[in-house]
């Protein structure tokens, strides 16, 4: 093993961390808001609203991720902005793991027995009151561990970023591959780091499902 | 001559010409009845007569295919104006339908501060007030899953009682308790009787029906069979259903 090598890359490979947690976060943020809002219009009685994210839904669980991504990058570009490539990243990424966290969120929503809408309602509760003080504090239990388990598909999803030329971790890794070559030390490190980040999800996960189970 | 409290007033609730089917299913297929204020009026049948379905009628939760139903002047009938029934009847379900990430003190407040607008200080202060009332103060701070079922059920009756409802609608809200623990709540509901509330109430607790209801109604199969003074129905029915479904409830 070269361990000057390995030194030698540390920095930059911190750089790409740094980028990578920072889409990471932002997208799972991004991620939430559009699969709370598609979950919510999926479920509502509005009919056009509830076909609209199921369109949605089935678009983006039916391409890949890299595909979207590049649409988003060159669609933008070719309608003529020009667009920060971490900005395109958290777009992509959001509006992609968002359709399968409103997945998600539809089943926690419709697992709360029918009854809770129906004492609501009666009592005078709103639709809108009833959906945010009754029946989406009831679904977090069910929710949090496939919500976490999508959060660490999220995170090794970003980097597929490094297609559109956005220096997170996996692309800094290429970058050292180029110069210095290397490929099985380089990517088995950034590898490493990626599992350090997903582990204490991947746990925490577990332990939500045997609390949820108990 | 109408078995009913002769009163100038308009009934509490009016069903005219009620008719619903579920798909191919016909559950109601016409009726009528009044209920006036003050009234108690216990509906009873075998499971499928429609008597659940004429309560959620009369509490907004299911519309009439056809005719009409006026609850406290509200027309819910049209479905324009049906919301307003909203917040001023009260309801028991037989599954308690309690909010399980509240405690008993926020079940009844919830609607106080987000429907009603009462300030935190007030809702509390009402909240103890009706859990008192059912005798559950000293359970205020506990979640639905530390209460027994008869607790749940009396939870649930308060956090109806709380928003002043001029009516409320009971759909056998014993028939999911333990056999001990439904006299506690049917005592809840004897004393509301008694302070004058006008009660519906479905149930197949026939010593509350006969104990409480100012009028018993028999359905079967989607009509009114039998109506009258609880004595006279219970004891002395005339129609041939009647007396097949007291036979098999009494003798179980």
């Amino acid at each position: 093993m070269n361990f000057s090598l390995v030194f030698d890359s540390l920095p930059l490979l911190f750089q790409g961390l740094l980028m990578t947690l920072l889409l990471s976060v932002a997208s799972m943020i991004g991620s939430t808001i559009v699969g709370l809002v598609a979950a919510t219009l999926r479920t509502s009685r509005l009919p056009v609203g509830s076909q609209i994210a199921r369109v949605y839904v089935e678009i983006f669980r039916g391409s890949p991720l890299l595909i979207t991504l590049l649409v988003v990058y060159y669609g933008v570009a070719y309608a003529g902005y020009a667009m920060n490539v971490l900005v395109a990243a958290i777009i992509g990424i959001s509006v992609y793991h968002g359709a399968y966290i409103a997945e998600i969120i539809r089943g926690g929503i419709e697992a709360v027995p029918h009854g809770q809408w129906e004492a609501s309602r009666i009592l005078g509760l709103s639709s809108t009151q009833t959906f945010t003080s009754v029946i989406l504090p009831q679904t977090r239990k069910l929710v949090l561990p496939p919500l976490v388990g999508q959060y660490i598909a999220l995170i090794k999803d970003t980097s597929l970023a490094f297609i559109i030329g956005l220096a997170e971790l996996t692309r800094q890794g290429q970058s050292i591959v180029d110069r210095v070559g290397q490929p099985v030390l380089i990517y088995f490190l950034v590898a490493i780091i990626y599992f350090i980040i997903c582990y204490p999800l991947s746990l925490w996960v577990q332990s939500l499902d045997r609390r949820r189970l108990a | 001559m109408s078995l009913q409290p002769q009163l100038d007033l308009e009934p509490r609730i009016r069903l005219v010409d009620v008719k619903k089917s579920f798909g191919q299913t016909v559950v109601l297929q016409g009726i009528d009845l009044h209920v006036m204020e003050g009234e108690v009026l216990v509906l009873i049948g075998a499971s499928g007569s429609g008597k659940s379905t004429v309560l959620r009628i009369m509490a907004g939760l299911e519309t009439a295919d056809t005719g009409e139903v006026w609850v406290n002047s509200v027309p819910l009938h049209d479905p324009r104006r049906s919301k307003e029934i909203r917040g001023h009847v009260g309801m028991v379900f037989q599954q308690f339908n309690l909010f399980p990430h509240l405690t008993a003190q926020g079940n009844v407040t919830l609607a106080l501060t987000k429907a009603r607008k009462l300030s935190a200080v007030d809702a509390k202060q009402k909240a103890l007030a009706v859990l008192e009332r059912v005798g559950l103060a000293d359970k205020a701070t506990n979640y639905p899953s530390q209460l027994s079922g008869g607790q749940q059920q009396r939870v649930a009756i308060a956090r109806a009682l709380a928003v002043e409802p001029s009516i409320m609608f009971f759909d056998e809200v014993t028939s999911a308790l333990d056999p001990e623990l439904v006299g506690e709540v049917t005592g809840v509901m004897k004393s509301l009787a008694k302070e004058g509330m006008t009660m519906v109430v479905v149930t197949h607790e026939m010593a509350f029906a006969k104990q409480t209801a100012d009028r018993v109604v028999f359905m079967d199969q989607g009509v009114i069979a039998e109506q009258g003074e609880p004595e006279q129905v219970l004891t002395n029915p005339q129609n041939d259903r009647t007396k097949q479904f007291l036979h098999r409830v009494l003798d179980v």
